[in-house]
């Protein structure tokens, strides 16, 4: 305790110092895109305590919610590009344009550090009339309009699974909306929704504590996590044309930083990401570590991108079309 | 006995105590100041003490939470700002009481019952977790829709004098709560195409608009007046009465845990409930509810309190929050490396435990805490209006940047400052108001959930309503309390009797 308190202020005495390197001088704002609790707080808080030890900084969190994380992405595109305010997002801003969210989205920023994505996994209320996938359809299939979808509105992981579903086996299903995945998940387990597109993480637990049924891991492997849980493509391979895909998160500054202060920080986070802890929370939860960042993050970005922008084109789920942005068909 | 080991951890470990205690005494104070929530408190703790072991984490968040849900009720008696939205029933009864020169024997009634409602709720964690649980998450949307439906006939116990004016109220509260985008199709609605107006309106900048604002202004009609002289007599409520009120207070502890259990809802609709409950079951109290009858302050004081007993349950048995404050903890658990869940129980009872434990000690330093100091606590009422207009003044704009670092809820906190302070000057009653904007939502977004559920038709509707329990009771009860409100009924009454 006395050793946190010393550090505390060692650190406290480090801000105020003058600059002795040239980055950071100053405490670094950390602004989190969704709200406190949420996968993408975690993330964000579980990973930067590392990367101020090897910065040699103070990163200060501060949650910033609302417009889907549009609040949040434009408050940092509108500050100074000088890395002291640093995005924490997930990959919803990729989705703004076509959605009419903003028109602004990663490319005016740097990727500091792709740190990992999720797995969408389909699950059902354990006491659902199917257990697989095929199953799953021939129910719909005989009863129409009879099984209730959870939904989370259009761009989020749900709607991109049911689009991806709805391209390949046209489903009859009635959507629930709720605002977010940890609400359906909950009505999920009290039967109030019949089957729900989540990303693993929020629902492994549940799922290893029997209150929820797995019906498809979406990706082409399976997770060490659930070992079990069939992939979709073992079922139903056309999906492989969609996958591996998921939800991210990242760490991002406004794009005009100088190239030594994103250099600072990407080696910064790059570190961070190797620390045992984070490394467990990252698997304990479900997500793939990733830690991706230069010319690796930005290929990875644009093809989540296009992916994802014309699938729910496709699915008549966007406000505007792809094109109109130059984002290229995958 | 592991069980029993395992309540000790924080009671034998001096700093985890110490952290308790440091926690509950911080989180009074954060509670007590408007737009300083404990949600705020305890993600700002997540950073902090990121590095520290679980229990001291879990310590000292625990004991924010305990102290903050009570704190809010102090500046709601004294100056009638509920420090937080489940403070807002106590300042119906609080304030007049403090205006009567008893916000001393208000703040001890509140401090005495909130302890006993802690305790009811901790309980109710520690025997009957898996069976509330259980209750709790069967809720569907058609019932989340009639627990709206009977807060929003709560405007009938809110209203004080007229009934109409109470109704505008409430239902332009409902409006207040419909603006920005909405979470189930993404529209936006009266947002005008203004950017800043998608987020909605935040309803923690309505309350401190609406309450200290206008209260301030308010005030200057009356600056030269003497400011009432508070008796200092006794502090701590008599055994006796806090014995009479006993009954009651279980009531609403009930209440309170049931409603903090449930995923949907919290601490304040549990307060809010729980006041109307009082009115109903209290056929003649001392002195009239709105001018200071004690039942006002027990029964939402005991209810928000057992709240977080009740929020406790479904995050320790299922990894579901039971509000804002513990969906945070649950972010907490995993940073420290657990995996709250449905198995967290079996495989960690130690941390069940800890927490019944560490809950427990906070709800008595609460106490403690509580009853001293308030001697000088009620000097603020007595403070001349010319220093206390301005700090109301600036507590409100702090209150309100807090709440999301924003200027334009500042904007929004003295406008509805300004039109608070004429809705009081005709007469009509605050508190709907920020009924409606809380309740909105809650109403608003699962009608639409049930009846998307029933595939839009409104007669599967009401047959699954009539083939479950649970639905049934709620819209037994739903018709009865509109039934016994209608003016109409008392005119027939009125007219055989």
């Amino acid at each position: 305790m006395k050793t946190k308190l010393i550090g505390a202020a060692i650190a406290l005495a480090m801000g105020a110092m003058p600059a002795l390197a040239d980055y950071p001088t100053k405490e670094i704002q950390g602004i989190i895109q969704w709200g406190a609790g949420g996968s993408t707080d975690t993330v964000a808080r579980a990973v930067t305590p590392h990367a101020e030890k090897a910065l040699g900084g103070t990163i200060v969190m501060q949650n910033l919610t609302g417009g889907v994380g549009a609040i949040a992405l434009n408050k940092v595109a509108e500050d100074a590009a000088d890395g002291y305010t640093i995005l924490f997002g997930a990959e919803n801003p990729l989705l703004y344009k076509v959605m009419k969210l903003g028109d602004k989205d990663y490319s005016d920023f740097t990727p500091v550090n792709i740190l990992a994505r999720g797995t969408p996994i389909l699950v059902a209320r354990p006491d659902a009339p199917y257990n697989t996938f095929p199953e799953m359809i021939a129910y719909i299939n005989a009863n129409p309009k009879a099984v209730k979808f959870g939904s989370t509105g259009p761009g989020g992981l749900p709607s991109v699974v049911t689009a991806m579903i709805n391209s390949k086996t046209p489903v009859d299903v009635t959507y629930v909306p709720y605002d977010g995945d940890g609400p359906a998940l909950t009505a999920l387990q009290g039967g109030a929704i019949d089957v729900m597109p989540a990303v693993l993480g929020a629902a492994i637990e549940a799922i290893k504590g029997g209150k929820m049924k797995p019906i498809a891991l979406f990706d082409v492997n399976p997770s060490a996590a659930l070992p079990d849980v069939p992939t979709i493509t073992s079922t139903n391979p056309e999906f492989a044309d969609y996958l591996p895909w998921g939800p991210f998160f990242g760490v991002f500054v406004k794009k005009g930083t100088p190239d030594d202060v994103v250099a600072k920080l990407v080696a910064a986070y790059a570190e961070a990401t190797k620390h045992p802890d984070f490394v467990a929370l990252i698997e304990g939860r479900g997500f793939t570590m990733m830690s991706l960042s230069g010319a690796e993050a930005d290929a990875f970005l644009a093809g989540w991108q296009s992916t994802t922008s014309w699938l729910v084109h496709d699915a008549g789920l966007a406000k505007a079309s792809p094109a109109d942005f130059g984002i290229p068909k995958p | 006995m592991d069980i029993l080991t395992w309540l000790l951890v924080p009671i034998v470990n001096l700093d985890l105590l110490a952290l308790i205690a440091v926690g509950t005494f911080a989180g009074i104070y954060v509670g007590a100041i408007p737009g300083l929530s404990v949600t705020m408190a305890v993600s700002i703790l997540i950073s902090f003490t990121f590095s520290w072991d679980v229990y001291p984490a879990l310590a000292l968040m625990i004991g924010i939470y305990m102290g903050g849900v009570y704190g809010g009720s102090r500046t709601a008696i004294l100056l009638n700002i509920p420090g937080a939205p489940s403070a807002i029933a106590t300042a119906l009864d609080g304030y007049p009481m403090a205006q009567k020169g008893l916000a001393g024997e208000a703040i001890g009634i509140v401090t005495v019952v909130s302890f006993i409602g802690g305790f009811i709720g901790i309980f109710a964690l520690a025997a009957f977790a898996p069976t509330i649980s259980d209750f709790a998450i069967r809720f569907q949307p058609r019932d989340y829709m009639m627990l709206g439906m009977l807060g929003i006939l709560l405007v009938g116990s809110l209203s004080g004098g007229s009934l109409v004016k109470g109704i505008f109220a409430g239902a332009f509260g409902i409006a207040i709560g419909a603006v920005g985008m909405d979470p189930l199709t993404f529209t936006e609605r009266f947002t005008f195409d203004i950017p800043a107006m998608r987020q909605g309106v935040s309803f923690i900048a309505v309350m401190i608009g609406m309450f200290g604002i206008s209260e301030g202004l308010m005030q200057l009609h009356t600056i030269k007046a003497t400011a009432v002289k508070q008796k200092i007599g006794r502090i701590i409520p008599s055994w006796a009465s806090v014995r009479r009120h006993l009954p009651l207070g279980a009531q609403t502890s009930a209440i309170g845990t049931v409603i903090g259990a449930l995923p949907g809802t919290g601490g304040d609709i549990a307060a809010l409930m729980a006041y109307d409950h009082a009115r109903r079951v209290t056929k003649n109290p001392e002195v009239p509810f709105g001018k200071g009858a004690i039942q006002g302050l027990v029964a939402p004081e005991t209810a928000n309190n057992a709240a977080v007993g009740g929020a406790f349950i479904p995050m320790l048995t299922l990894g579901i929050p039971g509000d804002a404050v513990t969906a945070i903890m649950i972010g907490a658990l995993f940073i420290h490396g657990l995996n709250p869940g449905p198995l967290l129980m079996t495989s960690q009872p130690d941390m069940f435990w800890f927490i019944v434990s560490a809950l427990g000690i906070a709800n008595c330093f609460m106490l403690i805490f509580g009853l001293t100091g308030i001697r000088f606590f009620v000097k603020v009422v007595e403070m001349p209006r010319t220093v206390l207009l301005p700090v109301i003044l600036l507590l409100s704009i702090v209150g309100a940047y807090a709440v999301n670092n924003s200027l334009s809820d500042v904007y929004w906190m003295l406008g509805f400052g300004v039109f608070g302070y004429f809705l009081r000057l005709y007469g009509y009653p605050l508190a709907p108001v920020i009924l409606g904007v809380i309740m909105s939502r809650l109403l608003d977004d699962n009608w639409r959930r049930a009846i998307i559920s029933d595939r839009e038709e409104l007669d599967r509707l009401f047959m699954g309503i009539l083939s479950s329990p649970l639905s049934l009771a709620l819209f037994t009860a739903v018709v009865l309390i509109f039934v016994s409100k209608t003016p109409l009924w008392g005119l027939i009454f009125r007219k055989k009797g």
